[in-house]
């Protein structure tokens, strides 16, 4: 593995929400449960789950969206958890985010111009003229014409808009990508067009990615390592072609074979998974998974498994795989 | 196909329907033909905007009528022509004959009343059942469409269920009345994969052991290939290719459809790499002349931008039939118009 980029280690947050009606009780949602991963510089790490499994939580906790409660989050050494104002606002010129919605993330009143040029202004960056000038370039390195400057985000259709948002996201030159479901929310076509403007950017101008996303096809085509998350824990994590060859946790198996494939004489295996996805807000004891678990045990149901580092950048935590 | 014997239970025959923008009427569907069978699932598949969700409103009678009207064309359903219909014998059909399920089961459950109240509500409107037999027939569709516990849950309400289990209860008011017909417009898209893995097993248990007829609508071609008998790709108002589901995607012949394949990241190889479609679906106002796809697509020749194809069946499989004039030339007069 090339130098790390970003090191996770140990990032838990947990949140406080009121529940129920008329009589509202305090319960805690544990998004993030101690997670830990490593992202090699000019890399792709895809970070996967269900809804609700923490991907979203995760990809914010590392910026600072969302303050996590505990652990260590390390940008080329440097922690970010520990970053006073000053220093986190250099980070963030270097850690950037691609939303899914492009739509809900653009201003509506504000012409792509300015929204391109905002973040280059708020951190200082070269005169209001070299500030345009760099915003129509940036437009034409997504595919998009230089009258967009003076056009509104209603006026794109998603696919543009989604070019907009990773233009927004190129202007302070990051380093670090966070792309939260980005090509989720898009057709198909689109999605293939998209996948392949952020390889063409990754390659050209060596950025490493956090790819969060519930699509297992699209996290093997753009990754080369990848951690399975359930209910804030990450129970599988190793590079991509040895994860889809034979996945080590029941979890990850059940992902890979209900995964939809183009291929009728391999349909999905749609009748041996049982269970509904538990709630974060109160996980099972044990293996969080022993609920749907087609191979769970005894201690599965007692106590939670350890994790196993397997060498090769593999782990897992289950107690089929104990060294 | 031993269906194929017996006159079909739907068929569309040069479906336009069409919708008013800006003053002037535009075709979303532009002569949509197709025939199914009972115990058939055919899958429509395509983009956003290609025309898949109109063509299911169109045969439920839900289009709104303050913009839009089916311009051409007969929609034959069990011997009559749905088309022209009265309102009031569409309610009859619907939720009776024809049912429908959505994307989003939320938007379609009603919030303030519980789940076995809304299961029972068609068994109560078309069936005049009432009281204490409508519960109990509601009761064993929830337990058909597997909801645990379903006695305990009848009456919660649509916000306590997860999106999984909503769907689940969509599903039991489909098919309280034993429809002919399901319309089953994206109902796993908004749906984890494992769950959505469920969903499709327990849709096609139901169709099967009620000899449904099923039109499944969807954008992905990896949920097409587990559920479908049959698939009609649409591209902006029209049918580009059909054939059964081994046959597509055995000779996907179409340039779009070929196209469509390539632009997926597989889960069970390696990519090759991906191929995008350059540009997009075209909107209803700005409809190139010819081919309609032949503004993106790699084969375009001169002529496919001035004239527009017919669905031609290939040479070596009649029930395969493209709407191409570089990959399916029509030797002869296409058998639909």
């Amino acid at each position: 593995m090339p130098e790390p980029m970003l090191e996770v280690a140990g990032l838990r947050k947990f949140f406080e929400v009121k529940r129920g009606f008329p009589r509202a009780t305090t319960v805690t949602v544990r998004a993030l449960d101690g997670i830990s991963f490593t992202v090699g510089a000019g890399q792709s790490f895809g970070l996967v789950g269900e809804s609700g499994c923490g991907k979203s939580t995760a990809g914010r906790a590392v910026l600072r969206l969302i303050e996590p409660d505990e652990g260590r989050v390390a940008f080329k050494g440097e922690d970010v958890l520990a970053a006073g104002k000053e220093r986190l606002r250099a980070l963030r010129r270097k850690m950037q985010i691609v939303f899914q919605d492009p739509y809900a993330s653009l201003n509506p009143r504000r012409m792509i111009g300015k929204a391109l040029t905002e973040p280059m202004r708020v951190h200082g960056v070269g005169a209001p003229g070299e500030r345009v000038a760099r915003a129509e370039l940036l437009l034409a390195e997504v595919g998009l014409p230089k009258n967009a400057m003076t056009r509104y985000p209603h006026e794109f259709s998603g696919g543009q808009r989604q070019r907009i948002g990773i233009a927004r996201a190129l202007t302070l030159e990051p380093e670090l990508i966070v792309a939260d479901e980005p090509v989720s929310a898009l057709d198909v076509s689109i999605q293939s067009q998209i996948l392949l403007l952020l390889q063409g950017l990754q390659e050209r101008r060596r950025l490493s990615f956090i790819f969060i996303s519930h699509d297992l096809g699209v996290v093997r085509y753009f990754c080369q390592s990848m951690a399975v998350m359930y209910l804030g824990r990450i129970v599988e994590t190793g590079p991509i072609p040895a994860i889809f060859k034979e996945p080590l946790h029941p979890y990850t198996k059940m992902l890979r074979d209900a995964s939809p494939v183009p291929d009728p004489t391999r349909k999905v295996a749609m009748l041996r998974i049982e269970g509904e996805v538990p709630s974060a807000v109160n996980p099972p004891a044990g293996c969080h998974f022993h609920t749907r678990c087609p191979h769970a045990m005894e201690i599965c149901r007692k106590a939670y498994p350890e994790w196993t580092p397997l060498g090769d950048g593999r782990g897992v935590a289950c107690h089929l795989h104990k060294v | 196909m031993s269906a194929a014997t017996e006159a079909p239970l739907l068929e569309l025959d040069g479906l336009v329907t069409e919708f008013r923008t800006g003053g002037a009427w535009h075709a979303a569907l532009r002569g949509v033909s197709f025939a199914l069978a009972r115990n058939e699932t055919l899958a429509l598949v395509g983009e956003s905007g290609c025309g898949k969700s109109v063509t299911a409103l169109s045969i439920m009678g839900l289009l709104p009528p303050a913009n839009s009207r089916i311009a051409a064309g007969r929609i034959r359903f069990a011997g009559r022509d749905l088309v022209g219909l009265s309102e009031e014998a569409m309610r009859k059909l619907r939720g009776n004959e024809i049912s429908m399920i959505f994307q989003e089961p939320m938007t379609s459950l009603n919030p303030v009343l519980t789940v076995g109240f809304q299961v029972a509500e068609s068994l109560r409107y078309h069936r005049g059942m009432e009281g204490q037999a409508a519960r109990r027939a509601a009761l064993e569709l929830l337990d058909q469409v597997k909801i645990p516990a379903a006695a305990q849950r009848f009456d919660d309400y649509p916000h306590q269920f997860s999106g999984g289990m909503r769907q689940r209860v969509m599903i039991a008011m489909a098919l309280a009345c034993r429809p002919k017909l399901l319309l089953a417009d994206e109902p796993t898209t908004a749906l984890d994969v494992t769950i959505q893995a469920q969903v499709l097993a327990l849709l096609a248990e139901l169709k099967s052991a009620y000899g449904m007829a099923m039109i499944f609508i969807t954008h992905n071609l990896g949920v097409v290939a587990s559920i479908a008998d049959r698939v009609a790709v649409m591209y902006a108002g029209a049918i580009v290719e059909t054939a059964a589901v081994d046959e597509l995607f055995a000779r996907p012949t179409h340039p779009y459809t070929e196209a469509l394949l390539r632009t997926i990241p597989r889960v069970d190889e390696d990519s090759a790499g991906l191929a995008a479609i350059p540009g997009q679906v075209p909107p209803l106002s700005a409809m190139p002349p010819g081919c309609r796809f032949a503004p993106r697509c790699a084969l375009r020749e001169a002529e496919c931008e001035a004239t527009d194809p017919a669905l031609a069946p290939l040479p070596a499989a009649a029930d395969h039939r493209v709407r191409c004039r570089v990959r399916a030339p029509a030797t002869a007069a296409p058998r639909h118009a």
